[in-house]
């Protein structure tokens, strides 16, 4: 879930580290230092690269960690669809606030090392309660874990994409946004396929499946949060270790946000709200509950499931870079997202009323996420002047996430009493008013004649006009 | 009708299309289908000779054809049914014949050249499987029952690909029961009557505190029940309930199954159709229906959802999977003889026989709340089909229809509204 946040973190880093480039280059390094120590070798700014990579893994690896474990959460903590889907809420609901103050936290009060830090140990400690709520067979304590977990969860990649922007800006920092990107989707791609093997192992092991096979599980899940929090600790200490040798400033995520911004906002930023709240609503709960789905209806086996239902993230971990690029090239973003939003509406129309092979409409989702996230978030950038952005882009994620909790409770309601079918209804339902809101915004957007739709070369000439 | 079509495209595969159906109704050879509303009466019918005996009669009275569903716990509990094409058909009973040894002819309906179809089920036994290999189930094998066991454990292990689902116990034989009075537990206005029995010979006391429930329901008009898994019924049909309560389970995970024998036809069996649909609106996560069907519709059917539940208030997390087995042929000697079948039918008949398994090794079971239902509907004519409901029809067309007004709106405001730089026109 926090993958978008990339997206819009990748907007941000116009003005945070002016100071890191201002800095006086060090005229003579002090001793002659190996390349892998040298912050000023690539080397060194390659392992660095893959700390930060490992820094996001735990918490993606661990978000997912209900949706690969549905059957056996349920079973063996004796819930209903409904509570399992609290699991989700409750990771959501500390970031409909957080998220305006993920960057204010870092910036003010934490600073980016003690802040990652901070954030990697709620992510740990999170696993590890939700670990716990399983071992004392405790769902409550599932709950509570899974909040505070939350804390942590989406802050980190805002503290992740802070480091990025300090240690590549102006080198190499898109490729770098696109790896982390990429370690994401392997973070819960992995999870999807190894939790329920794991599980399998635990229950080998102790012999007998149950709430305690679950709290092991899950606690051993919670290893990935373990080396995230190391690579927490690394960074801090070789990104002080670089300030000290670099004379560099600490990263600053250089958010400024205000919250009586958002009287300002124009009705197209209001639109982009509501096309992202309904388009997420209708990808993340559906994952969440996904892999019971395709055992149910299609047949397939649990690793089989767990295989299609990440399919989603196997595939936008290299498309996304490829959509980038694209819609870079060629502008027009809303007519990118209103394609996006169409074949996801077509996507979930398959899995309601088809038998066909999902592989077909998991890998039309995959697409369609990929592209509506390289389209959607830049939009924001386009009808926010600058000093705006941040809190335009707190609030987008904060709204969000409202709507991720929500509509979690709500999936689970729904899927216990009427179905999965009335289920994916309701999300048809949930993309077209997202679709709705597109249309919508192509419409204002051409009679007002904003500049949301401009392909890449007008924007180019509008550029150099105002450069005139 | 857009919104039909929409969904349309991925319909379950051996669904017939609404079209389809309808023209099945109407060129149904006989006309004891499709029948709007039927007359149905539940009546019990007296013994007068001996002890009272369990006849239930249902009678479905149409405009031209009369349904009768014939219920009995004499001997096995089984059912016969019997489609005719007039409204006049009676049933005859000849008690002093039905109770002999020889029970041909004891039961008949008349006229018998009015009858269009007839067939009949008759539940035999309740199995048992233990997921605990104990010694104990040794004790209790007997004679022919080792017989029955090897040969169920044999066919088990060959058709069901999955894991064996455990070790049988003993079956309880349903022809060893005795049941209660069913007059007391008929209700005539809400047309229905249970048949309520515990073993004769229960040496483990496994249902000192239980039961073994068959719940007939007869319906006047169609529709579906309130509880899962809601099969759509109509006045052609009726549905039967069977629970277990309150009986002790051997083992700590024991499964539960039920063998059902019917008539073949000729030297076929009826055949065992699973069909596989997109709507689970009215069983969540139940995306498939099981029938048998005897010969080439329309004809008679049984129906059910592979689906049992281990709670009374059948939820989602107290559904078990139900699994059948293929029909497979049988002697007649190797079964329970029911004396409404033999009366009926006469001596020479095929058998054919199902298993079904309610649960599995894992997720919910019986022993949790020491409970057991399943359903299935019974009825002749063309099996009820399902349709999406009228909601998720009313959400599609909305869900659907508003983006696509708003881009027809969009494109004539476009198309005719004000153009702000359409008069600009360079100088040169």
């Amino acid at each position: 879930m926090e993958e978008e946040e990339e997206e819009a973190r990748g907007l941000l880093t116009s003005g945070p580290d002016q100071a890191s480039r201002d800095a006086p280059e060090v005229p003579d390094p002090p001793g002659t230092l190996p390349a892998l120590c040298d912050p000023r070798r690539l080397a060194h700014r390659l392992l660095v690269l893959s700390l930060m990579c490992f820094l996001g893994f735990g918490s993606y690896f661990c978000y997912d960690n209900p949706a690969a474990l549905q059957t056996q959460v349920k079973r063996d903590m004796q819930v209903n669809t409904t509570k399992f889907m609290l699991l989700y809420a409750w990771y959501s609901w500390p970031n409909v606030v957080l998220c305006f103050f993920g960057g204010f936290l870092i910036d003010r009060v934490f600073g980016i090392r003690w802040g990652t830090i901070i954030f990697s140990c709620f992510v740990c400690i999170g696993q590890v309660i939700f670990a716990l709520g399983g071992i004392f067979n405790a769902f409550w304590l599932m709950e509570f874990g899974r909040f505070v977990f939350g804390i942590g969860g989406e802050s980190l990649a805002v503290a992740q994409n802070t480091y990025a922007v300090n240690w590549f800006k102006g080198k190499e920092l898109n490729l770098v946004f696109g790896l982390q990107l990429s370690m994401a989707r392997i973070g819960s791609t992995v999870n999807m396929n190894l939790m329920g093997w794991l599980y399998s192992a635990v229950e080998a092991w102790l012999g007998s499946a149950g709430h305690t096979t679950l709290g092991v599980t899950l606690m051993i899940g919670g290893i990935t949060c373990v080396i995230s929090l190391i690579c927490a600790l690394a960074l801090a200490y070789f990104d002080q270790r670089a300030e000290r040798i670099l004379h560099k400033e600490e990263g600053k995520t250089g958010e400024v946000i205000k919250i009586t911004d958002v009287k300002d906002f124009s009705l197209p930023l209001w639109l982009i709200f509501i096309i992202c709240v309904c388009y997420y609503v209708a990808v993340f709960p559906f994952i969440g509950l996904g892999k019971v789905f395709f055992m149910e209806k299609f047949g397939f086996s649990s690793q089989a499931a767990s295989a299609i239902n990440s399919v989603v993230y196997v595939i936008s971990a290299p498309m996304s870079p490829i959509f980038g690029l694209l819609v870079d090239k060629t502008g027009k973003n809303i007519i990118w997202v209103l394609c996006a939003v169409v074949t996801t509406l077509a996507s979930h129309m398959l899995l309601a009323f088809t038998l066909w092979n999902p592989w077909i409409a998991m890998s039309l989702l995959g697409l369609s996420y990929s592209l509506l996230a390289c389209a959607l978030w830049p939009m924001v950038a386009f009808v926010v002047p600058e000093h705006q952005l941040g809190t335009a882009y707190g609030f987008m994620q904060s709204i969000q996430n409202l709507g991720l909790a929500v509509v979690s409770i709500i999936a689970g309601m729904i899927l216990d009493t009427r179905g999965y079918l009335f289920l994916e209804v309701f999300f048809i339902a949930c993309v077209s008013l997202s679709l709705l809101a597109v249309v919508l915004l192509y419409v204002v957007n051409r009679a007002r004649d904003g500049n949301l739709n401009y392909s890449a070369k007008q924007r180019e000439e509008i550029k150099l006009s105002h450069a005139e | 009708m857009r919104s039909c079509e929409e969904p349309r495209w991925g319909w379950g595969r051996c669904d017939p299309s609404p079209i389809l159906f309808l023209s099945l109704l109407s060129a149904a050879p006989f006309g004891l289908l499709g029948e709007e509303t039927r007359q149905v009466s539940l009546v019990v019918i007296p013994s007068d000779v001996g002890p009272p005996e369990n006849l239930l009669h249902i009678r479905a009275v149409g405009t031209n054809s009369t349904l009768h569903y014939v219920w009995s716990s004499l001997g096995p509990p089984a059912v016969l049914l019997v489609a005719t094409n007039t409204p006049h058909s009676i049933l005859s009973v000849n008690w002093s014949r039905l109770l002999s040894p020889e029970p041909d002819g004891g039961l008949m309906v008349l006229p018998k050249d009015s009858i269009q179809f007839s067939s009949a089920l008759v539940f035999t036994r309740v199995r048992r499987l233990g997921e605990n290999r104990g010694e104990e189930e040794k004790v209790h094998q007997i004679g022919g029952t080792e017989a029955w066991l090897f040969e169920f454990d044999s066919t088990n292990s060959s058709d069901t690909a999955a894991k064996p689902p455990g070790k049988p116990y003993p079956p309880y034989a349903l022809a060893d029961f005795s049941w209660n009075n069913i007059t007391d537990s008929l209700d005539p206005a809400a047309l229905n009557a249970t048949f309520r029995g515990h073993p004769n010979h229960d040496p483990t006391r496994a249902f000192a505190n239980g039961s073994l429930a068959f719940r007939v329901q007869a319906f006047s008009r169609s529709g579906r029940q309130a509880q899962p898994p809601r099969l759509l019924h109509t006045v052609d049909t009726c549905q039967l309930e069977v629970a277990l309560t309150g009986v002790s389970p051997r083992g700590n995970r024991s499964l539960f199954g039920l063998e059902v024998a019917t008539l073949g036809q000729g030297s076929d069996c009826p055949s065992l159709r699973e069909q596989h649909s997109i709507d689970d609106e009215y069983a969540p996560a139940v995306f498939q229906l099981d029938q048998l069907v005897w010969g080439s519709l329309p004809s008679g059917f049984v129906q059910w959802r592979p689906v049992a539940f281990s709670q009374r208030q059948r939820s989602r997390e107290s559904a078990l999977p139900c699994q059948a087995s293929p029909v497979y042929p049988t002697l007649a000697y190797l079964l329970p003889q029911s004396p409404i079948v033999r009366a009926f039918f006469g001596s020479q008949n095929n058998f054919c026989v199902f298993n079904l398994t309610f649960g599995a090794s894992t997720g919910p079971g019986y022993w949790d709340q020491h409970y057991l239902s399943w359903s299935m509907l019974l009825g002749v004519g063309t099996p009820p089909v399902d349709a999406l409901s009228p909601l998720v029809i009313g959400i599609m067309v909305v869900a659907l229809g508003a983006p696509g007004l708003m881009l027809l709106a969009g494109g004539l405001f476009l198309l005719l509204g004000p153009k702000k730089y359409s008069e600009y026109q360079p100088i040169n």
